[in-house]
Protein backbone atom coordinates (compact mmCIF):
# COMPACT_ATOMS: atom_id res chain seq x y z
CA UNK A 1 0.00 0.00 0.00
CA UNK A 2 0.95 3.64 -0.43
CA UNK A 3 1.72 6.05 1.58
CA UNK A 4 -1.35 8.62 1.86
CA UNK A 5 1.08 11.57 1.82
CA UNK A 6 2.30 10.28 -1.31
CA UNK A 7 -0.84 9.94 -3.07
CA UNK A 8 -2.00 13.14 -1.71
CA UNK A 9 0.53 14.82 -3.68
CA UNK A 10 0.11 12.76 -6.69
CA UNK A 11 -3.94 13.93 -6.82
CA UNK A 12 -2.85 17.30 -5.98
CA UNK A 13 -0.37 17.27 -9.31
CA UNK A 14 -3.69 15.55 -11.00
CA UNK A 15 -6.01 18.02 -10.49
CA UNK A 16 -3.29 20.92 -11.23
CA UNK A 17 -3.11 19.13 -14.44
CA UNK A 18 -6.76 18.59 -15.01
CA UNK A 19 -7.13 22.51 -14.51
CA UNK A 20 -4.64 23.43 -16.72
CA UNK A 21 -5.84 21.30 -19.58
CA UNK A 22 -9.49 22.96 -18.73
CA UNK A 23 -7.92 26.42 -18.95
CA UNK A 24 -6.50 25.65 -22.89
CA UNK A 25 -9.38 24.53 -23.79
CA UNK A 26 -11.93 27.31 -22.37
CA UNK A 27 -9.66 30.06 -22.50
CA UNK A 28 -10.34 30.61 -26.31
CA UNK A 29 -14.33 30.74 -25.27
CA UNK A 30 -13.81 32.88 -22.65
CA UNK A 31 -11.57 35.21 -25.07
CA UNK A 32 -14.97 35.71 -27.65
CA UNK A 33 -17.12 36.01 -24.98
CA UNK A 34 -15.58 38.62 -23.38
CA UNK A 35 -14.77 40.48 -26.65
CA UNK A 36 -18.45 40.41 -27.53
CA UNK A 37 -18.75 42.38 -24.53
CA UNK A 38 -15.57 45.00 -24.88
CA UNK A 39 -15.51 48.51 -25.88
CA UNK A 40 -13.63 49.29 -29.27
CA UNK A 41 -11.23 50.99 -26.67
CA UNK A 42 -10.50 48.10 -25.05
CA UNK A 43 -10.86 45.32 -27.84
CA UNK A 44 -8.47 47.40 -29.65
CA UNK A 45 -5.69 47.38 -26.98
CA UNK A 46 -2.42 45.98 -26.49
CA UNK A 47 -1.52 44.16 -23.86
CA UNK A 48 -5.40 42.70 -24.32
CA UNK A 49 -7.76 43.36 -21.40
CA UNK A 50 -8.83 39.85 -19.94
CA UNK A 51 -10.74 41.20 -17.14
CA UNK A 52 -13.11 44.50 -19.08
CA UNK A 53 -14.27 46.85 -16.75
CA UNK A 54 -16.25 48.45 -19.08
CA UNK A 55 -18.93 46.58 -20.65
CA UNK A 56 -21.75 46.97 -23.46
CA UNK A 57 -24.62 45.49 -25.99
CA UNK A 58 -23.45 47.66 -28.62
CA UNK A 59 -21.80 44.74 -30.20
CA UNK A 60 -24.57 42.52 -30.02
CA UNK A 61 -27.19 45.46 -31.08
CA UNK A 62 -24.62 45.81 -34.26
CA UNK A 63 -24.28 42.42 -34.84
CA UNK A 64 -27.27 40.49 -34.65
CA UNK A 65 -29.62 43.46 -36.08
CA UNK A 66 -27.54 45.83 -38.40
CA UNK A 67 -25.54 43.04 -39.80
CA UNK A 68 -27.94 40.21 -39.90
CA UNK A 69 -26.95 38.11 -37.42
CA UNK A 70 -30.29 37.22 -36.25
CA UNK A 71 -31.44 36.40 -39.77
CA UNK A 72 -28.71 34.20 -40.49
CA UNK A 73 -29.43 31.90 -37.20
CA UNK A 74 -32.47 31.69 -38.59
CA UNK A 75 -31.60 30.97 -42.07
CA UNK A 76 -28.88 28.28 -40.45
CA UNK A 77 -32.21 27.14 -37.94
CA UNK A 78 -34.64 26.72 -40.86
CA UNK A 79 -32.18 24.72 -43.21
CA UNK A 80 -30.37 22.95 -40.38
CA UNK A 81 -33.56 21.59 -38.72
CA UNK A 82 -35.53 21.12 -42.38
CA UNK A 83 -32.83 18.87 -43.39
CA UNK A 84 -32.96 16.44 -40.32
CA UNK A 85 -36.22 16.24 -40.50
CA UNK A 86 -35.74 14.99 -44.13
CA UNK A 87 -32.61 12.68 -43.04
CA UNK A 88 -34.17 11.21 -40.41
CA UNK A 89 -37.73 10.23 -42.60
CA UNK A 90 -35.35 8.70 -45.07
CA UNK A 91 -33.26 7.15 -42.97
CA UNK A 92 -35.70 5.30 -40.39
CA UNK A 93 -37.29 3.85 -42.86
CA UNK A 94 -34.56 2.50 -44.95
CA UNK A 95 -32.56 1.17 -41.21
CA UNK A 96 -35.59 -0.46 -40.52
CA UNK A 97 -35.41 -2.51 -43.67
CA UNK A 98 -32.01 -3.19 -43.22
CA UNK A 99 -31.74 -4.51 -39.61
CA UNK A 100 -34.95 -6.55 -39.89
CA UNK A 101 -35.74 -7.44 -43.16
CA UNK A 102 -34.15 -10.10 -45.45
CA UNK A 103 -32.50 -7.48 -47.85
CA UNK A 104 -29.91 -8.78 -50.70
CA UNK A 105 -26.25 -7.50 -50.44
CA UNK A 106 -26.96 -5.96 -47.21
CA UNK A 107 -23.25 -5.79 -46.35
CA UNK A 108 -22.20 -4.18 -49.52
CA UNK A 109 -25.05 -1.80 -49.17
CA UNK A 110 -24.15 -0.64 -46.11
CA UNK A 111 -20.78 -0.17 -46.87
CA UNK A 112 -21.50 1.83 -50.22
CA UNK A 113 -23.54 3.96 -47.62
CA UNK A 114 -21.03 4.69 -45.57
CA UNK A 115 -18.05 5.24 -48.26
CA UNK A 116 -20.37 7.94 -49.22
CA UNK A 117 -18.70 10.26 -46.39
CA UNK A 118 -15.12 10.01 -47.43
CA UNK A 119 -15.64 11.76 -49.99
CA UNK A 120 -14.23 14.93 -49.98
CA UNK A 121 -16.90 17.68 -49.84
CA UNK A 122 -14.97 19.98 -52.91
CA UNK A 123 -15.41 17.37 -55.33
CA UNK A 124 -19.06 17.27 -54.98
CA UNK A 125 -19.04 20.56 -54.88
CA UNK A 126 -18.57 22.04 -58.45
CA UNK A 127 -20.68 19.47 -60.31
CA UNK A 128 -23.85 20.70 -57.55
CA UNK A 129 -22.90 24.20 -58.14
CA UNK A 130 -23.27 24.02 -61.77
CA UNK A 131 -26.66 21.61 -61.42
CA UNK A 132 -28.16 23.64 -59.02
CA UNK A 133 -27.08 27.24 -60.83
CA UNK A 134 -28.94 25.43 -64.24
CA UNK A 135 -32.41 24.62 -62.10
CA UNK A 136 -32.00 28.11 -60.87
CA UNK A 137 -31.84 26.89 -57.34
CA UNK A 138 -28.24 28.91 -56.06
CA UNK A 139 -29.40 30.82 -53.17
CA UNK A 140 -32.41 29.14 -51.76
CA UNK A 141 -32.79 27.06 -49.21
CA UNK A 142 -34.20 23.98 -50.74
CA UNK A 143 -30.04 23.61 -52.46
CA UNK A 144 -28.51 23.36 -49.37
CA UNK A 145 -31.29 21.34 -47.57
CA UNK A 146 -31.20 18.62 -50.43
CA UNK A 147 -27.07 18.99 -50.55
CA UNK A 148 -26.48 18.37 -46.31
CA UNK A 149 -28.67 15.04 -47.47
CA UNK A 150 -25.98 13.51 -49.02
CA UNK A 151 -23.66 14.00 -46.40
CA UNK A 152 -26.12 13.12 -43.31
CA UNK A 153 -28.26 10.48 -44.71
CA UNK A 154 -24.96 7.93 -44.86
CA UNK A 155 -24.55 8.25 -41.11
CA UNK A 156 -27.94 8.60 -40.19
CA UNK A 157 -28.62 4.83 -41.70
CA UNK A 158 -25.61 3.59 -40.59
CA UNK A 159 -26.35 4.51 -37.00
CA UNK A 160 -30.27 3.62 -36.63
CA UNK A 161 -29.27 0.12 -37.82
CA UNK A 162 -26.99 -0.69 -35.29
CA UNK A 163 -29.27 0.89 -33.11
CA UNK A 164 -32.51 -0.92 -34.49
CA UNK A 165 -30.36 -4.30 -34.90
CA UNK A 166 -29.38 -4.44 -31.14
CA UNK A 167 -33.31 -4.94 -30.29
CA UNK A 168 -34.40 -8.06 -29.73
CA UNK A 169 -35.44 -10.02 -32.42
CA UNK A 170 -38.54 -10.94 -30.76
CA UNK A 171 -40.35 -7.64 -30.35
CA UNK A 172 -40.44 -7.52 -33.68
CA UNK A 173 -41.86 -10.64 -34.83
CA UNK A 174 -44.49 -10.60 -31.93
CA UNK A 175 -45.41 -7.29 -33.31
CA UNK A 176 -45.92 -8.99 -36.91
CA UNK A 177 -47.88 -11.75 -35.43
CA UNK A 178 -50.27 -9.67 -33.91
CA UNK A 179 -51.02 -8.38 -37.35
CA UNK A 180 -49.14 -4.94 -37.14
CA UNK A 181 -48.11 -3.96 -40.82
CA UNK A 182 -44.16 -2.77 -40.93
CA UNK A 183 -45.01 0.81 -41.24
CA UNK A 184 -46.69 0.86 -38.06
CA UNK A 185 -44.32 -1.52 -36.72
CA UNK A 186 -41.95 0.88 -37.14
CA UNK A 187 -43.95 3.87 -35.93
CA UNK A 188 -45.33 2.26 -33.08
CA UNK A 189 -42.74 -0.47 -31.76
CA UNK A 190 -39.20 0.52 -32.97
CA UNK A 191 -39.12 4.16 -32.71
CA UNK A 192 -40.59 4.39 -29.25
CA UNK A 193 -37.67 1.94 -27.99
CA UNK A 194 -34.98 4.00 -29.77
CA UNK A 195 -35.86 7.03 -28.45
CA UNK A 196 -32.63 8.18 -27.51
CA UNK A 197 -30.68 6.79 -30.25
CA UNK A 198 -32.73 9.16 -32.95
CA UNK A 199 -32.03 11.67 -30.71
CA UNK A 200 -27.89 11.21 -31.06
CA UNK A 201 -28.47 10.52 -35.05
CA UNK A 202 -30.38 13.63 -34.61
CA UNK A 203 -27.97 15.67 -32.96
CA UNK A 204 -25.17 14.53 -35.34
CA UNK A 205 -27.16 15.28 -38.71
CA UNK A 206 -28.50 19.04 -37.35
CA UNK A 207 -24.73 20.26 -36.18
CA UNK A 208 -23.51 18.61 -39.73
CA UNK A 209 -25.54 20.99 -41.37
CA UNK A 210 -25.35 23.90 -38.76
CA UNK A 211 -21.49 23.55 -38.85
CA UNK A 212 -21.08 23.06 -42.58
CA UNK A 213 -18.77 25.90 -44.31
CA UNK A 214 -18.08 25.21 -47.66
CA UNK A 215 -21.82 24.94 -49.98
CA UNK A 216 -23.01 27.58 -47.56
CA UNK A 217 -20.25 29.94 -49.22
CA UNK A 218 -20.85 28.31 -52.59
CA UNK A 219 -24.58 27.81 -53.10
CA UNK A 220 -25.80 31.31 -51.14
CA UNK A 221 -25.48 34.72 -52.40
CA UNK A 222 -27.85 37.27 -50.25
CA UNK A 223 -31.29 35.93 -49.90
CA UNK A 224 -30.18 33.12 -47.83
CA UNK A 225 -27.03 33.82 -45.71
CA UNK A 226 -26.35 30.85 -42.72
CA UNK A 227 -24.16 32.41 -39.91
CA UNK A 228 -20.91 30.56 -41.12
CA UNK A 229 -21.22 32.82 -44.17
CA UNK A 230 -21.69 35.40 -42.85
CA UNK A 231 -18.69 35.27 -40.29
CA UNK A 232 -15.74 35.56 -42.73
CA UNK A 233 -17.74 37.44 -44.94
CA UNK A 234 -17.47 40.04 -42.29
CA UNK A 235 -14.38 39.79 -41.69
CA UNK A 236 -13.50 40.83 -45.12
CA UNK A 237 -14.39 44.39 -44.78
CA UNK A 238 -12.68 47.07 -44.36
CA UNK A 239 -13.24 47.97 -40.94
CA UNK A 240 -13.15 44.38 -38.78
CA UNK A 241 -15.76 44.44 -36.12
CA UNK A 242 -14.20 42.05 -33.81
CA UNK A 243 -16.84 42.92 -31.00
CA UNK A 244 -19.73 43.04 -33.60
CA UNK A 245 -18.86 38.65 -35.36
CA UNK A 246 -17.58 37.94 -31.78
CA UNK A 247 -21.42 38.42 -30.65
CA UNK A 248 -23.18 36.66 -34.14
CA UNK A 249 -20.02 33.46 -33.72
CA UNK A 250 -21.62 33.45 -29.42
CA UNK A 251 -25.19 33.70 -30.85
CA UNK A 252 -24.28 30.93 -33.15
CA UNK A 253 -22.81 28.59 -31.04
CA UNK A 254 -25.23 28.84 -27.81
CA UNK A 255 -27.99 26.33 -29.65
CA UNK A 256 -25.06 23.47 -30.58
CA UNK A 257 -23.92 23.93 -27.47
CA UNK A 258 -26.78 23.42 -25.60
CA UNK A 259 -27.57 20.24 -27.73
CA UNK A 260 -24.15 18.68 -27.21
CA UNK A 261 -24.52 19.32 -23.37
CA UNK A 262 -27.90 16.91 -22.96
CA UNK A 263 -26.87 14.43 -25.44
CA UNK A 264 -22.68 14.50 -24.31
CA UNK A 265 -23.17 10.86 -22.91
CA UNK A 266 -24.31 9.48 -26.20
CA UNK A 267 -22.15 11.14 -28.32
CA UNK A 268 -18.98 8.40 -28.60
CA UNK A 269 -21.22 6.02 -30.93
CA UNK A 270 -21.96 8.65 -33.08
CA UNK A 271 -18.76 10.04 -33.56
CA UNK A 272 -17.05 6.52 -34.40
CA UNK A 273 -19.45 5.71 -36.71
CA UNK A 274 -20.73 2.62 -34.49
CA UNK A 275 -17.06 1.36 -34.49
CA UNK A 276 -17.26 1.70 -30.92
CA UNK A 277 -19.93 1.45 -28.54
CA UNK A 278 -20.76 4.23 -26.38
CA UNK B 1 -43.93 -11.97 -53.64
CA UNK B 2 -45.41 -8.72 -51.84
CA UNK B 3 -43.29 -9.79 -49.07
CA UNK B 4 -39.94 -10.49 -50.77
CA UNK B 5 -40.12 -6.89 -52.03
CA UNK B 6 -41.31 -4.70 -48.81
CA UNK B 7 -38.12 -3.90 -47.98
CA UNK B 8 -37.32 -2.18 -51.11
CA UNK B 9 -40.17 -0.25 -50.68
CA UNK B 10 -38.65 1.05 -46.90
CA UNK B 11 -34.87 1.52 -48.89
CA UNK B 12 -36.41 3.22 -51.69
CA UNK B 13 -36.44 6.84 -50.61
CA UNK B 14 -32.81 6.12 -49.56
CA UNK B 15 -32.00 4.24 -52.91
CA UNK B 16 -33.10 7.05 -54.84
CA UNK B 17 -31.97 10.10 -52.81
CA UNK B 18 -28.42 8.63 -52.72
CA UNK B 19 -28.42 7.97 -56.59
CA UNK B 20 -29.80 11.45 -56.93
CA UNK B 21 -27.54 13.19 -55.37
CA UNK B 22 -23.86 11.39 -55.73
CA UNK B 23 -24.05 9.67 -58.55
CA UNK B 24 -25.55 11.76 -60.99
CA UNK B 25 -23.59 14.87 -59.59
CA UNK B 26 -20.37 12.40 -59.86
CA UNK B 27 -21.26 11.48 -63.77
CA UNK B 28 -22.13 15.17 -64.33
CA UNK B 29 -18.69 16.07 -63.10
CA UNK B 30 -16.51 13.55 -64.91
CA UNK B 31 -18.55 14.76 -68.03
CA UNK B 32 -17.70 18.16 -66.87
CA UNK B 33 -13.51 16.85 -66.29
CA UNK B 34 -13.26 16.09 -70.00
CA UNK B 35 -14.57 19.53 -71.59
CA UNK B 36 -13.80 22.85 -71.30
CA UNK B 37 -16.32 24.27 -69.52
CA UNK B 38 -15.46 28.06 -67.87
CA UNK B 39 -17.91 29.71 -66.28
CA UNK B 40 -18.72 33.34 -67.56
CA UNK B 41 -17.33 33.07 -70.75
CA UNK B 42 -19.98 32.07 -73.03
CA UNK B 43 -17.91 33.34 -76.08
CA UNK B 44 -15.80 29.69 -75.71
CA UNK B 45 -17.38 27.07 -77.76
CA UNK B 46 -17.95 24.03 -75.64
CA UNK B 47 -16.16 20.71 -76.95
CA UNK B 48 -14.52 17.90 -75.72
CA UNK B 49 -11.15 18.06 -74.92
CA UNK B 50 -10.19 14.41 -73.79
CA UNK B 51 -7.39 14.05 -70.97
CA UNK B 52 -6.05 17.59 -71.46
CA UNK B 53 -7.66 18.86 -68.07
CA UNK B 54 -6.15 15.78 -66.49
CA UNK B 55 -2.51 16.42 -68.14
CA UNK B 56 -2.76 19.91 -67.43
CA UNK B 57 -3.05 19.06 -63.54
CA UNK B 58 -0.58 16.66 -63.36
CA UNK B 59 2.03 18.85 -64.37
CA UNK B 60 0.73 21.55 -62.24
CA UNK B 61 3.11 22.37 -59.76
CA UNK B 62 0.97 25.05 -58.01
CA UNK B 63 -1.56 21.83 -57.87
CA UNK B 64 1.07 19.27 -56.61
CA UNK B 65 2.55 21.18 -54.28
CA UNK B 66 -0.96 22.15 -52.20
CA UNK B 67 -0.97 18.06 -52.52
CA UNK B 68 2.04 17.53 -50.88
CA UNK B 69 1.28 20.00 -47.87
CA UNK B 70 -2.33 18.51 -47.59
CA UNK B 71 -0.18 15.11 -46.57
CA UNK B 72 2.15 17.10 -44.70
CA UNK B 73 -1.09 18.95 -42.73
CA UNK B 74 -2.72 15.32 -42.45
CA UNK B 75 0.85 13.73 -40.87
CA UNK B 76 1.41 16.37 -38.29
CA UNK B 77 -1.88 17.18 -36.88
CA UNK B 78 -2.84 13.56 -36.82
CA UNK B 79 0.10 12.58 -35.18
CA UNK B 80 0.31 15.30 -32.63
CA UNK B 81 -3.20 15.30 -31.90
CA UNK B 82 -2.81 11.00 -31.31
CA UNK B 83 -0.35 11.69 -28.91
CA UNK B 84 -1.60 14.33 -26.88
CA UNK B 85 -5.14 12.58 -26.88
CA UNK B 86 -3.80 9.40 -25.25
CA UNK B 87 -1.95 11.37 -22.64
CA UNK B 88 -5.20 13.28 -21.84
CA UNK B 89 -7.10 9.71 -22.26
CA UNK B 90 -4.89 8.03 -19.95
CA UNK B 91 -4.78 10.61 -17.47
CA UNK B 92 -8.84 11.02 -17.29
CA UNK B 93 -9.35 7.14 -17.18
CA UNK B 94 -10.50 7.16 -13.43
CA UNK B 95 -12.88 8.00 -11.50
CA UNK B 96 -12.30 11.87 -10.12
CA UNK B 97 -15.11 14.86 -8.96
CA UNK B 98 -16.09 16.77 -11.83
CA UNK B 99 -15.08 14.17 -14.40
CA UNK B 100 -17.86 14.84 -16.56
CA UNK B 101 -17.93 18.31 -16.25
CA UNK B 102 -14.45 18.36 -17.77
CA UNK B 103 -15.38 15.58 -20.75
CA UNK B 104 -18.14 17.69 -21.60
CA UNK B 105 -16.31 20.93 -21.73
CA UNK B 106 -13.91 19.16 -23.96
CA UNK B 107 -16.23 17.69 -26.23
CA UNK B 108 -17.27 21.34 -27.34
CA UNK B 109 -14.34 22.17 -29.52
CA UNK B 110 -14.58 19.46 -31.85
CA UNK B 111 -18.46 19.69 -31.79
CA UNK B 112 -19.21 23.16 -32.79
CA UNK B 113 -18.62 25.00 -36.11
CA UNK B 114 -14.93 24.97 -37.34
CA UNK B 115 -15.96 28.43 -39.17
CA UNK B 116 -16.54 30.45 -35.12
CA UNK B 117 -13.27 28.02 -33.61
CA UNK B 118 -11.51 30.09 -36.76
CA UNK B 119 -12.66 33.59 -36.09
CA UNK B 120 -11.79 32.78 -32.13
CA UNK B 121 -8.71 32.01 -33.05
CA UNK B 122 -8.21 34.69 -35.68
CA UNK B 123 -8.79 37.21 -33.15
CA UNK B 124 -6.22 35.22 -30.54
CA UNK B 125 -3.58 35.09 -32.93
CA UNK B 126 -4.00 38.66 -34.68
CA UNK B 127 -0.49 40.43 -34.70
CA UNK B 128 -1.53 43.64 -32.63
CA UNK B 129 -3.94 43.33 -30.33
CA UNK B 130 -4.29 39.28 -30.17
CA UNK B 131 -3.15 37.32 -26.74
CA UNK B 132 -0.95 34.85 -28.33
CA UNK B 133 1.75 37.19 -28.93
CA UNK B 134 1.35 38.83 -25.73
CA UNK B 135 1.73 35.42 -24.45
CA UNK B 136 4.46 34.21 -26.32
CA UNK B 137 6.64 37.62 -26.93
CA UNK B 138 5.73 40.05 -23.20
CA UNK B 139 5.09 36.60 -21.05
CA UNK B 140 7.15 33.39 -22.00
CA UNK B 141 9.95 35.50 -23.59
CA UNK B 142 10.43 33.56 -26.76
CA UNK B 143 10.08 35.91 -29.39
CA UNK B 144 11.39 39.76 -29.30
CA UNK B 145 9.01 40.77 -32.21
CA UNK B 146 5.19 40.60 -32.53
CA UNK B 147 4.77 37.10 -34.37
CA UNK B 148 2.40 38.21 -37.45
CA UNK B 149 0.92 34.35 -36.67
CA UNK B 150 -1.16 34.25 -39.90
CA UNK B 151 0.40 36.79 -41.83
CA UNK B 152 4.10 35.43 -42.03
CA UNK B 153 5.05 32.61 -44.76
CA UNK B 154 6.76 30.58 -42.44
CA UNK B 155 4.72 30.43 -39.44
CA UNK B 156 1.41 30.76 -41.18
CA UNK B 157 0.74 26.37 -42.04
CA UNK B 158 2.04 26.54 -38.48
CA UNK B 159 -0.65 28.55 -36.74
CA UNK B 160 -3.40 26.53 -38.69
CA UNK B 161 -2.23 22.97 -37.66
CA UNK B 162 -1.87 24.87 -33.94
CA UNK B 163 -5.69 25.22 -34.17
CA UNK B 164 -6.77 22.08 -35.57
CA UNK B 165 -4.52 20.13 -32.99
CA UNK B 166 -6.49 22.40 -30.20
CA UNK B 167 -10.19 21.52 -31.86
CA UNK B 168 -9.54 17.99 -32.60
CA UNK B 169 -7.37 16.51 -30.00
CA UNK B 170 -9.88 16.07 -27.65
CA UNK B 171 -11.91 14.20 -30.50
CA UNK B 172 -9.27 11.28 -29.97
CA UNK B 173 -8.95 11.75 -26.48
CA UNK B 174 -12.78 10.90 -26.39
CA UNK B 175 -12.22 7.82 -28.50
CA UNK B 176 -9.49 6.35 -26.80
CA UNK B 177 -11.28 7.06 -23.49
CA UNK B 178 -13.71 5.51 -24.61
CA UNK B 179 -11.70 2.67 -25.51
CA UNK B 180 -10.27 2.44 -22.66
CA UNK B 181 -13.48 2.29 -20.64
CA UNK B 182 -13.91 -1.38 -22.30
CA UNK B 183 -10.95 -2.68 -21.24
CA UNK B 184 -11.65 -5.11 -18.77
CA UNK B 185 -10.16 -5.45 -15.24
CA UNK B 186 -9.15 -9.22 -15.41
CA UNK B 187 -5.43 -9.08 -17.33
CA UNK B 188 -3.95 -6.07 -15.16
CA UNK B 189 -4.89 -8.31 -12.24
CA UNK B 190 -3.43 -11.16 -13.57
CA UNK B 191 -0.59 -9.00 -14.74
CA UNK B 192 -0.41 -7.41 -11.36
CA UNK B 193 -0.35 -10.88 -9.82
CA UNK B 194 2.65 -12.02 -12.06
CA UNK B 195 4.75 -8.66 -10.92
CA UNK B 196 4.33 -6.38 -13.99
CA UNK B 197 4.29 -2.98 -13.57
CA UNK B 198 3.87 1.00 -14.96
CA UNK B 199 4.81 0.94 -18.81
CA UNK B 200 5.00 -2.60 -19.09
CA UNK B 201 1.62 -2.96 -18.56
CA UNK B 202 0.63 -0.11 -20.63
CA UNK B 203 2.74 -1.70 -23.37
CA UNK B 204 1.59 -5.52 -23.18
CA UNK B 205 -2.17 -4.57 -22.10
CA UNK B 206 -3.27 -1.44 -22.62
CA UNK B 207 -1.93 -0.73 -26.01
CA UNK B 208 -2.92 -4.14 -27.87
CA UNK B 209 -6.51 -4.16 -26.42
CA UNK B 210 -7.03 -0.49 -27.28
CA UNK B 211 -5.93 -1.12 -30.71
CA UNK B 212 -9.45 -0.90 -32.36
CA UNK B 213 -9.98 2.37 -30.85
CA UNK B 214 -6.61 3.62 -31.96
CA UNK B 215 -7.23 2.77 -34.90
CA UNK B 216 -10.66 3.76 -35.82
CA UNK B 217 -9.55 7.46 -33.83
CA UNK B 218 -6.75 7.34 -36.79
CA UNK B 219 -8.71 6.54 -39.36
CA UNK B 220 -11.31 9.32 -39.01
CA UNK B 221 -9.26 11.72 -37.81
CA UNK B 222 -6.77 10.94 -41.64
CA UNK B 223 -10.29 11.17 -43.55
CA UNK B 224 -11.59 14.03 -41.82
CA UNK B 225 -8.12 16.19 -41.76
CA UNK B 226 -7.38 15.37 -44.99
CA UNK B 227 -10.49 17.59 -46.43
CA UNK B 228 -9.16 21.05 -44.58
CA UNK B 229 -10.60 23.83 -45.97
CA UNK B 230 -12.34 25.83 -43.45
CA UNK B 231 -9.87 26.76 -40.97
CA UNK B 232 -7.33 27.75 -44.36
CA UNK B 233 -10.60 30.00 -45.46
CA UNK B 234 -10.59 31.83 -42.33
CA UNK B 235 -7.15 32.06 -41.16
CA UNK B 236 -5.33 32.66 -44.19
CA UNK B 237 -7.41 32.52 -47.71
CA UNK B 238 -4.26 30.39 -48.38
CA UNK B 239 -2.08 33.00 -47.91
CA UNK B 240 0.05 34.82 -47.90
CA UNK B 241 1.30 34.18 -51.09
CA UNK B 242 0.49 29.95 -51.13
CA UNK B 243 1.94 29.04 -48.16
CA UNK B 244 -1.15 27.38 -47.10
CA UNK B 245 -2.72 26.41 -49.87
CA UNK B 246 -4.27 23.01 -48.84
CA UNK B 247 -5.40 20.94 -52.10
CA UNK B 248 -9.42 21.67 -51.39
CA UNK B 249 -8.79 25.57 -50.81
CA UNK B 250 -6.76 25.27 -54.47
CA UNK B 251 -9.48 23.21 -56.27
CA UNK B 252 -12.11 26.02 -54.51
CA UNK B 253 -9.94 28.86 -56.15
CA UNK B 254 -9.54 26.76 -59.52
CA UNK B 255 -13.17 26.55 -59.34
CA UNK B 256 -14.81 29.36 -57.79
CA UNK B 257 -12.68 32.45 -58.10
CA UNK B 258 -11.13 31.97 -61.69
CA UNK B 259 -14.86 29.40 -62.51
CA UNK B 260 -12.44 26.96 -64.87
CA UNK B 261 -14.93 24.94 -63.60
CA UNK B 262 -13.92 21.96 -66.02
CA UNK B 263 -10.44 21.93 -64.78
CA UNK B 264 -11.72 22.33 -61.51
CA UNK B 265 -13.98 18.85 -61.67
CA UNK B 266 -10.59 17.21 -62.84
CA UNK B 267 -8.49 18.46 -59.47
CA UNK B 268 -11.15 17.69 -57.82
CA UNK B 269 -11.17 13.67 -59.84
CA UNK B 270 -7.75 13.26 -59.35
CA UNK B 271 -8.45 14.13 -54.97
CA UNK B 272 -11.49 11.92 -55.15
CA UNK B 273 -8.95 8.61 -56.28
CA UNK B 274 -6.76 9.90 -53.96
CA UNK B 275 -8.70 9.74 -51.17
CA UNK B 276 -10.57 6.68 -52.28
CA UNK B 277 -7.18 5.00 -52.55
CA UNK B 278 -5.76 6.26 -49.44
CA UNK B 279 -8.96 4.87 -47.09
CA UNK B 280 -9.36 1.69 -49.23
CA UNK B 281 -5.84 0.96 -48.21
CA UNK B 282 -6.46 2.61 -44.45
CA UNK B 283 -9.68 0.49 -43.89
CA UNK B 284 -8.13 -2.66 -45.01
CA UNK B 285 -5.46 -2.37 -42.38
CA UNK B 286 -8.12 -1.92 -39.89
CA UNK B 287 -10.11 -4.29 -40.47
CA UNK B 288 -6.86 -6.72 -39.78
CA UNK B 289 -6.08 -4.48 -36.74
CA UNK B 290 -9.60 -4.84 -35.43
CA UNK B 291 -9.85 -8.55 -35.85
CA UNK B 292 -9.42 -10.32 -32.45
Amino acid sequence: MKKPTKSLAKDIGFYIFIIIVCIIFALPFYWMIITSFKIELDIFHYPPVYWPMRLTDYNYRVGLIDLWGLKAIQDSFIIASSNTLLVLAIALLAAYALALLPVKGKGALLNWILSQRMLPPIAAAIPFFVLWNTVGWLDTYQALILTYTIFNLPLAIWLLTSYIEELPKEIHESALVDGAGHLSTLRHVIMPLIGPSIAVTALFTFIFSWNEFLFALLLTRSKVRPFTVIIPSLIGGHVILWGAIAAVTLVGLIPEIILIILLQRYLVRGLTLGAIKG
Amino acid sequence: MRRSLTPYFFLFPAIITILALTIVPLVYSLYLSFINYEMGRPHIEIRFVGLQNYITAITDMRFLIALLRTFLFVGVVVSCEFVLGLILALALNRNFRGRNLVITLLTIPFMVAPVAVGFIWWTILDANYGPMNHLVVDFLHLANDKISWTGDANVALFSIMLVDIWQYTPFMMLILLAGLRSIPAEPYEAALIDGASGFTLFRYITLPLLKPAILVALLIRIIDSFKIYDLVYLLTYGGPGTATEVASFYIYLRGFKHFRISYAAALSYILLMISAVAITLLINIIRRGTRR
